[in-house]
């Protein structure tokens, strides 16, 4: 203690940040011995310095959830911040997509060791069933485990239903076409159209039960049918031919418009019926 | 401002064979409305039915003057409704700030900095101000069921349906619900489910008893207790008179019973008394199995 204090210029300076490196540094080091001093900077703050709102910010660095890598991936991707953290959220993105990704990578690498026609057979038993099983899974009630208040908000069932199945086909099939480029022949893209159509047969299916027993019954057949053509024939030729992907298209379409015309019918929803 | 209601008439919901709740008549006013009776009375189902989490099967339901079975009315209700379900799951991972913050995001605050500070405002409600960034399964079974009272109590709503809010909460913050539930039912309608007694006594100015589904009572609180005065009586013995007769920390018993024995000891009674002298506390008023949704 000196018996000087620092002048109202000086402080007033100090507190709105328009004071040099040098000045800044020299009340700082005056600060910590004066008391006196340190009373006045809180007095000449007021006004200066929004409190609450430096208090807010330092709350919401505290308290605030950081965005996941997948809801940065979805406001990049154009999808409002609010709606990036709702389809996020879902207990499955934590981790069903990346463990389903994970899972065709690994089967597209035992195929590619498999060689040509059994490792295609294998990529296309694998592949299409996984979307649906994520699907299913990132809004299916017995994975949701605080569905009851989710149930009786006012935010529309569908559209979170249909934006996670969105996400699910917009970071799911693009990652999945790069790991299946590394299987032989076309198979990577033999896949696509049966794994849209299946996520629109869990959709449709959800409307009378629930959407995972449905992508497990669905899974289920198609890994049967795979199965039987694969001990039928030799490479997987029918699936590739346009009449057998047509007939995938068919399929995704009719699901969809029996999922849109049933849709009051869905699982989480069917309580209020 | 139009004043919150709810009307049910003649309402019933079954669950395949199962008859839940029966003629139910109700007319629900802002106020705390205590709802007591024993396990599978029909609690739970009257109050999803309420929260529009199921429909009815039987008799008209109106929520704010809106019906619930039109799904535009449906989404009115809800913008106005908090809803503390019996059984909270919460995701995993979640911090309290997180979980409150995403149920927020469903009831439609888009805006973030009014969102935190609204979930600030009722974690601060619930006495959680400080453990906002805590994980959920990091907590007491207490605190956590604070958390989902919290989500419930976003934007003051004007319906507010609480089973069970106080289960396992400790008998100080249990204290501070009752003031911020008292609050909220000056404008609200509250209506709230427990198996305690003494919530009901401390809450409610009216009382709604459910058994085997169907009204056994609904009136004042203070009506419920009266018609138990002159039949709850002290003993040294548990006497074969009484309908139910329990050990005190005395070591008397307490006697509850449609006659008082001469020459016994009277004293007043409570609710937990009035309650148990409806149900007649005999061994056909048995809990039923909770009935399953």
């Amino acid at each position: 203690m000196t018996g000087w204090h620092l002048g109202d210029d000086i402080l007033r300076r100090y507190v709105e940040r328009t004071d040099s490196l040098a000045e800044g540094a020299s009340v700082e080091q005056h600060l910590l011995s004066c008391e006196p001093c340190r009373a006045r900077v809180s007095t000449a703050a007021v006004g200066v310095i929004d409190f609450a709102a430096v208090w807010d910010r330092t709350r919401d660095a505290v308290e605030v959830p950081r965005p996941s890598v997948f809801e940065r991936l979805l406001r990049a991707a154009g999808l409002p911040a609010h709606e990036a953290r709702l389809v996020a959220v879902a207990s499955a993105f934590r981790s069903a997509w990346l463990i389903g990704v994970i899972t065709i990578f690994a089967f597209a690498a035992l195929a590619a060791g498999m060689g040509q026609a059994r490792g295609m057979w294998l990529f296309l038993a694998v592949a299409p069933v996984v979307p649906c099983l994520v699907v299913a899974s990132s809004y299916d009630p017995w994975l949701d485990p605080a569905l009851e208040p989710e149930l009786v908000t006012p935010y529309p069932a569908l559209r979170l239903i249909l934006l996670r199945t969105i996400a699910v086909l917009a970071i799911a099939l693009p990652a999945v076409v790069l790991f299946g480029l590394i299987v032989p022949d076309k198979a990577p893209f033999a896949f696509l159209l049966p794994a849209v159509g299946f996520v629109a047969v869990v959709l449709a299916a959800s409307t009378w039960v629930s959407p995972l027993r449905a992508a497990v019954v669905i899974s289920s057949v198609w890994l049967a049918v795979v199965w039987l053509l694969a001990t039928r024939s030799g490479p997987p030729g029918e699936l590739l031919q346009a009449w057998a992907q047509a007939g995938f298209t068919l399929l995704a379409v009719a699901s969809f418009v029996i999922f849109l015309v049933r849709r009051r019918w869905l699982r989480q929803v069917r309580p209020w019926r | 401002m139009p004043t919150a209601s709810i009307t049910l008439r003649d309402v019933g919901r079954t669950f395949g064979a199962t008859q839940a709740l029966t003629g139910v008549g109700l007319d629900l006013k802002p106020g705390i409305t205590g709802l007591l009776g024993p396990n599978g009375a029909g609690k739970t189902t009257l109050l999803r039915l309420l929260a529009t989490a199921l429909p009815p099967t039987q008799g008209q339901l109106s929520v704010l003057g809106l019906d619930p079975e039109v799904p535009a009315e449906r989404t009115s209700i809800r913008r106005q409704l908090g809803y503390l379900p019996q059984e909270v799951g919460f995701p995993r991972g979640f911090t309290a700030f997180a979980f409150v913050d995403y149920i927020a995001l469903l009831k439609e605050w888009t805006q973030p900095a009014a969102r935190h500070s609204e979930v600030r405002r009722v974690l601060g409600l619930v006495g959680l101000s400080d453990l906002g960034s805590k994980r959920i399964r990091a907590m007491s079974g207490g605190q956590r069921r604070r958390v989902a009272l919290a989500q419930a109590l976003l934007g003051s709503p004007a319906v507010l349906i609480l089973d069970e809010p106080t289960t396992g909460v400790d008998p100080e913050q249990r204290v501070t619900l009752r003031t911020v539930l008292a609050e909220i039912a000056r404008t609200s309608v509250v209506v709230l489910s427990t198996h305690q007694t003494e919530d009901v006594a401390a809450l409610c100015e009216r009382v709604i008893v459910l058994d085997r589904g169907r009204v056994r009572y609904d009136g004042p609180v203070t009506d419920l207790v009266h018609q138990a005065a002159g039949r709850v009586w002290l003993a040294d013995e548990p006497d074969p008179e009484a309908s139910v007769s329990w050990r005190t920390g005395t070591g008397r018993y307490r006697n509850v019973g449609p006659r008082v024995r001469d020459g016994a000891e009277q004293v007043e009674p409570s609710l937990e008394d009035a309650y148990l002298l409806l149900r007649g506390g005999s061994p056909d008023h048995e809990p039923r199995e909770e009935v399953a949704s």
